[in-house]
């Protein structure tokens, strides 16, 4: 599996084209819809096998919405929500649209798509062991007897760096980053394509995170895993990921290379996000430092045209029409303002 | 790798489970209701009128463990089961070599020894009849041992089945949430809303319950409470990230709801049961006690105080049953307050 998937390296893996998450927002004292989120509002982009894609953006934006509609989980939890769009996944036997299919059409799938939480303390079941937590991705798609799924297990601890004395225990006994190495080993059971991290290392302590990345980046390396990871700011992502996506209000305002992003970031929202993480160098520090005016306006009333343009600098009043499509700025550098 | 020796690790209830037993008076009460209920369920094998032992004609007979014996079987001239009182006596006076080892409270609760006793019933304690007869002339201890089988019997068993309504229902409602959720809510709150006691009366009186009929009422009306702990614990565990992993792993939604959410669910239910059990004798006796419970002659505990209510001044009947139910709830709920300790989070324990 793991050779296959490094020689497979570079052919696509996820499209996703215009995916819409929408939750209904139901008020009043006969509960009817009020409103609607748009969490998610017309995503689009590609993800090669091999590759990790970095999602960033602030606190609300969307990017767990994202992840979390990759690996088909907002119709089972919330059968009300509206979806729209088509997520892609591109198998052997061709494509598959996994975007709202049912629980049971979904099920051969999920084998080969895994997530990895934001929070250690509450993705873990605090009932079940070391042991049960990671071997339910293998009891549902692997045909293997308690021995085996045991011995499994061992690897996978050892693997991800714990002692395999650990399968025994139960969660509340390990610290945060022993957590999330447990929640990586749950997410490498079946040896998936897709990983999907939200937010892997936001709850761990600074000390910690580098270690946990070290380890994604070699489990990587080792089983030719392609990662969505979704960050919080732009400096943990660009050590790690190939490309970086920037989410702004439910839509990607730009994507691009690592490279592209972080070093010549050209939508106004990249460049404020981008100014805000701290230099290393003091004297380049407050140089073209962006601050954005104002807090992200609420997903339920999205501003008109451009969902930025409340906070833009550069605003006009023709942002208000339309809302601006990812155009190619020049090597593939994707930025969804007619204005740069 | 060299095996490093581990303490082992314990699972929340485990941990608990220890907790509780460092609670002395509700360990104890604990074990004192199990050893007590399982004396009761053997009682049919010491208080009991029919004999351990006969030897008749050269022939052993275990009529305790056998049952029903003709009178004539032993050469006695009376119609039905054999007296073995009786028969031990007139054997003695015989002296024929017959013999009859009598159980070692040779009483049935129901049944009535106002022939071979003297006076009127109620009879105060005595030798043979250590708490005394009721007022026909039935032994209060016999009927008080049974009755204290019956009563905790019945609260498991009620305890039991609307506990599985409720936890069937609050599950659904909880995990599935919206429109399920919203209907099954209000229709819950309409079946809160059947008054109870009319809906036992009537139908005590068209049926003339059972033991089963009375277990099915009253869980039908006790499952509701359950119910609702149990959809507010589903409707918060749902949303943890655990379930959300379960999903991705493929987890099927009765997987989740059983394996996964309900192990998590559980506090409510256990640190409630004790409450819900001394809920349930509670009911049982007031529904004795007003005569729209257990069908007489059943030894039941209401019954008998309402023999001590009607007898106010026969002291045996007064105190006997009243202390039996006071202690008995006494240690149920000192069961319950271990438990809710037990399963509090806080360190520093009150109860020691
Ligand atoms: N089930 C839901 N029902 C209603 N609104 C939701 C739901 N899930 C998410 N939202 C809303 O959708 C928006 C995007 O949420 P999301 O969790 O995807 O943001 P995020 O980018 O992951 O933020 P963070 O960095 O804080 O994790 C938020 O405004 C959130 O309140
Ligand atoms: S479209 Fe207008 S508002 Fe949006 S980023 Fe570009 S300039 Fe700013
Ligand atoms: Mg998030």
């Amino acid at each position: 599996m793991a050779q296959e998937g490094n020689q497979r390296k570079g052919e696509p893996l996820l499209t996703v084209k215009g995916l819409k998450v929408h939750f209904p927002v139901y008020g009043g004292i006969l509960r009817h819809k009020v409103g609607t989120v748009k969490a998610v509002d017309g995503v689009s982009f590609r993800l090669n096998r091999g590759e990790t894609l970095g999602v960033v953006g602030e606190s609300g934006s969307g990017k767990t919405t994202v992840g979390r509609a990759i690996i088909n989980l907002h119709k089972p939890m919330y059968p009300d929500v509206e979806l729209g769009g088509e997520i892609l996944f591109h198998t052997e036997s061709g494509q598959v649209d996994t975007n709202g299919i049912t629980r049971d059409e979904m099920l051969p799938l999920r084998e080969r798509i895994q997530m990895i939480f934001q929070d250690p303390f509450s993705s873990l079941n605090p009932r079940l062991t070391v042991q049960a937590i990671i071997e339910g991705p293998m009891k549902v798609h692997m045909n293997l007897t308690a021995a085996q799924r045991k011995d499994r297990v061992l690897d996978l601890l050892d693997r991800v760096g714990l002692q395999r004395s650990y399968a025994q225990r139960y969660p509340h006994e390990f610290s945060g980053g022993q957590r999330q190495r447990v929640g990586i080993a749950r997410a490498l059971a079946t040896n998936p394509d897709l990983i999907i991290a939200d937010e892997p290392v936001s709850a761990l302590d600074v000390s910690i995170q580098a270690q946990v990345i070290n380890l994604m980046m070699e489990l990587q390396r080792e089983f030719g895993l392609t990662y969505l990871f979704i960050a919080h700011d732009l400096s943990v992502v660009y050590h790690i990921c190939d490309r970086i996506a920037v989410m702004y209000l439910g839509n990607l305002v730009e994507i691009g290379t690592a490279d592209q992003v972080y070093k010549s970031p050209r939508h106004p929202y990249s460049k404020a996000l981008l100014s805000a993480v701290p230099q290393p160098d003091p004297r380049s520090s407050n140089k073209g430092r962006i601050r954005l005016e104002g807090d992200i306006p609420t997903p339920m009333a999205k501003p008109s045209g451009c969902g930025f343009r409340t906070r833009c600098p550069i605003a006009k009043p023709s942002c208000a029409q339309d809302v601006p499509e990812l155009r190619d700025v020049g090597n593939g550098q994707m930025v969804a303002c007619p204005f740069v | 790798m060299a095996a490093v020796p581990q303490e082992k690790s314990l699972s929340v209830l485990q941990r608990r489970w220890r907790k509780f037993r460092t609670l002395k008076r509700g360990w104890y009460s604990l074990v004192a209701i199990l050893v007590m209920y399982a004396l009761s369920l053997l009682a049919p094998l010491y208080i009991t009128n029919k004999a351990w032992v006969v030897k008749y004609n050269g022939e052993y007979t275990f009529p305790a463990l056998s049952g029903f014996h003709a009178a004539t079987e032993f050469g006695q001239r009376t119609i039905g089961e054999a007296d073995y009182r009786k028969l031990k006596q007139e054997f003695q006076e015989a002296d024929a070599g017959n013999w009859v080892l009598l159980a070692p409270y040779p009483y049935h609760p129901n049944e009535s020894l106002m022939r071979s006793l003297e006076g009127r019933p109620p009879h105060s304690p005595s030798r043979a009849h250590w708490l005394g007869t009721d007022n026909r002339g039935r032994d209060v201890l016999a009927r008080l041992v049974y009755g204290f089988r019956i009563s905790l019997t019945f609260a498991i068993g009620v305890v039991l089945l609307s506990y599985t309504l409720g936890i069937a229902v609050g599950a659904v409602l909880g995990f599935f949430g919206g429109k399920v959720d919203i209907l099954g809510q209000r229709l819950v709150e309409i079946w809160s809303g059947l008054p109870f006691l009319y809906t036992v009366i009537i139908v005590s009186s068209l049926l003339l319950p059972s033991m089963w009929t009375l277990t099915a009422i009253l869980a039908a009306f006790g499952w509701m409470g359950i119910a609702m702990y149990m959809r507010g614990e589903f409707y918060r565990e749902k949303s943890k990230d655990y379930v959300a992993a379960a999903i991705a792993q493929g987890d099927s939604s009765r997987a989740i709801m059983f394996q996964q959410i309900f192990p998590n669910a559980l506090t409510p239910l256990i640190s409630f049961a004790p409450f819900a059990v001394v809920g349930a004798i509670s009911s049982l006796v007031a529904l004795d006690f007003l005569g729209f419970g257990l069908r007489p002659p059943t030894p039941s505990w209401g019954e008998m105080v309402n023999q001590g209510l009607s007898n106010i001044f026969k002291w045996h009947l007064v105190v006997f049953p009243l202390s039996a139910l006071f202690i008995t709830l006494m240690m149920v709920v000192f069961i319950g307050e271990a438990i809710r300790e037990a399963f509090d989070p806080k360190v520093f324990s009150r109860l020691r």
